[in-house]
C-alpha cells in the first residue's frame, strides 16, 4: 500500500485528477491489492452517504417558527407613500372664461364650415404674409396686436359688403372670442402661472386671427 | 469511468415546488408558508443536524425556516424553491460556524480520529449507524463530507461558501471518507 497514491483514491474517485496523474493510479491499482480494496471501501462510504435519507425531527419544530414570522422581510414591495392628492380647482371666471373659449371654438367651426362653399377662393391661411401663428399668450405681440386692428378695420370698411346675418355671426363670434380673451386676462391676472388659462388665451387669440382673416378675404372676394 | 455520478444539489430537494404555496407565503401567507415548512422540514433539518453533529439542530432548522420567511421577497426563481431553500439552510449553518472562532483550528485536528471511533454498532439499522459515525467525525471533514457526497455541491462550490481552498475541501473530504470506511468495515 502506497500513501501517494491512497491520498488520491477520493481524487480518481471523484474524476478530479489529470488523464496523467489517472494513468498513474490505474497503473498502482492493478498491482496494488490494498489500494484497490480500500478504494472499494471509499466506494462503499460514497455510496452510503448518497443512500442517507432525511429524517423528521423527533418534535415538530413548527410552534418555534410560526411566532417569529413577523417583522421586516427583505424585497418585501413597500408601497410608496400615499401621494397628497393634489386638487385642482379653477375660479369662477377661469371656468366661464373656458366655457366661453370652448363656445367660440365650436361656433367658429359651424361658421366656417356653413361658409365655406362661398368662399372656396379664400387664400389659405398659412399663405398670407401675416405674422406667426404662434403667439406666446403671456407675452405682448406688437405684431399681432397690429394684424388684428388692420384686420378690424378692413371688416369695419367691408361689412356693407357681406349680408347682414353673416355681419351678426361674425360680429357676435368675435364679440364672445374678445369676451373670453379678457375673462382668460382676468383669471391670469390672479393665476399668471396657470398653464391651462395660458393655454387657452393663446388658443383664442388665434381663433380671433383666424376669424378675421377668413372674415376680410370673405369681404375681398365680395368686393 | 471510476467516476461517482454524484447528486446535485438540485437533485436532492424535492423537484415539485408548490409555486402557488411560494407565491402566497411570500405574500405573507403563512399557512402557505407551512406548508412549504412541512414539505421540506425532512430534508432541511437532515441537513443541518449531519452538518452540526446534531448540537442545536432543531433550533438552527427553525432559525432556517424564519430565514426564509424574511428572505422569501427575494427569491425570483432562478433555480427551484427547494435549491434556494437548501443553500440558504447551508449558509445558515455556516454562519453559526463562523461564530466559533476554533472553527478554523478544527480544520486541522482530529488525525487521531481513526482510533477513536467506534466500531460499527450492531443495529438493525445501518443507516443509522453510519449516522451516528457521521457525527463522530472531526467538524471540519464531517461538514465537507455532508456536503460533498450528501448534498452533492462541487469543491468549488464548499470552498466558496466555506471560505478555504478547493485543495482543503478535497483533502477534508478524502480524510472523512477514510475514517468512515475504516467504521464500514
Amino acid at each position: 500500500m502506497n500513501e501517494h497514491y491512497t491520498d488520491q483514491l477520493s481524487d480518481y474517485l471523484d474524476d478530479e485528477l489529470t488523464p496523467g496523474e489517472r494513468a498513474m493510479v490505474e497503473s498502482h491499482l492493478a498491482v496494488c491489492r490494498d489500494c484497490s480494496s480500500t478504494l472499494e471501501e471509499l466506494r462503499a462510504v460514497v455510496a452510503r452517504a448518497g443512500a442517507l435519507l432525511p429524517r423528521l425531527p423527533a418534535n415538530d419544530l413548527w410552534p418555534g417558527i410560526e411566532p417569529r414570522l413577523t417583522g421586516p422581510r427583505d424585497g418585501q414591495v413597500v408601497p410608496f407613500k400615499a401621494r397628497t392628492s393634489r386638487r385642482v380647482s379653477f375660479t369662477l371666471p377661469q371656468l366661464v372664461a373656458a366655457g366661453i373659449a370652448l363656445m367660440v371654438m365650436s361656433g367658429g367651426g359651424v361658421w366656417v364650415l356653413q361658409h365655406g362653399g362661398r368662399a372656396t377662393s379664400l387664400p389659405p391661411v398659412a399663405a398670407t404674409n401675416e405674422p406667426p401663428s404662434v403667439v406666446p399668450a403671456s407675452s405682448v405681440n406688437p405684431r399681432y396686436d397690429e394684424a388684428i386692428a388692420d384686420l378690424e378695420q378692413a371688416l369695419r370698411a367691408g361689412r356693407g359688403d357681406l349680408d347682414p346675418a353673416t355681419v351678426r355671426i361674425l360680429e357676435a363670434n368675435i364679440d364672445a372670442i374678445d369676451k373670453a380673451i379678457a375673462e382668460c386676462r382676468a383669471a391670469l391676472d390672479a393665476d399668471p402661472a396657470n398653464v391651462y388659462l395660458n393655454s387657452h388665451l393663446a388658443e383664442a387669440r388665434q381663433r380671433k386671427l383666424a376669424l378675421l382673416r377668413r372674415a376680410t378675404a370673405l369681404v375681398g372676394g365680395k368686393s | 469511468m471510476e467516476a461517482l455520478a454524484l447528486r446535485s444539489p438540485a437533485e436532492s430537494v424535492p423537484a415539485a415546488e408548490p409555486m402557488s404555496d411560494v407565491a402566497r407565503a411570500a405574500a405573507g401567507d403563512a399557512r402557505a408558508f407551512e406548508a412549504l415548512y412541512r414539505t421540506h422540514l425532512p430534508r432541511v433539518n437532515s441537513l443541518v443536524r449531519r452538518m452540526t453533529a446534531g448540537r442545536d439542530a432543531d433550533e438552527l432548522t427553525q432559525d432556517v425556516f424564519v430565514r426564509v420567511w424574511q428572505k422569501l421577497g427575494t427569491f425570483r426563481g432562478d433555480s427551484s424553491f427547494g435549491t434556494w431553500l437548501h443553500r440558504l439552510a447551508v449558509n445558515v449553518v455556516i454562519e453559526r460556524f463562523r461564530t466559533d472562532q476554533a472553527r478554523r483550528a478544527r480544520m486541522h485536528d482530529g488525525e487521531d480520529i481513526f482510533e477513536v471511533l467506534p466500531a460499527p454498532a450492531v443495529t438493525r439499522d445501518i443507516g443509522m449507524d453510519f449516522e451516528a459515525a457521521l457525527e463522530r467525525l472531526p467538524d471540519g471533514a464531517r461538514e465537507i463530507f455532508v456536503l460533498h457526497d450528501v448534498e452533492g455541491y462541487k469543491h468549488h462550490e464548499i470552498a466558496s461558501m466555506l471560505e478555504i481552498s478547493a485543495g482543503t475541501s478535497k483533502a477534508q473530504l478524502h480524510r472523512a471518507r477514510m475514517m468512515l470506511r475504516k467504521h464500514l468495515k
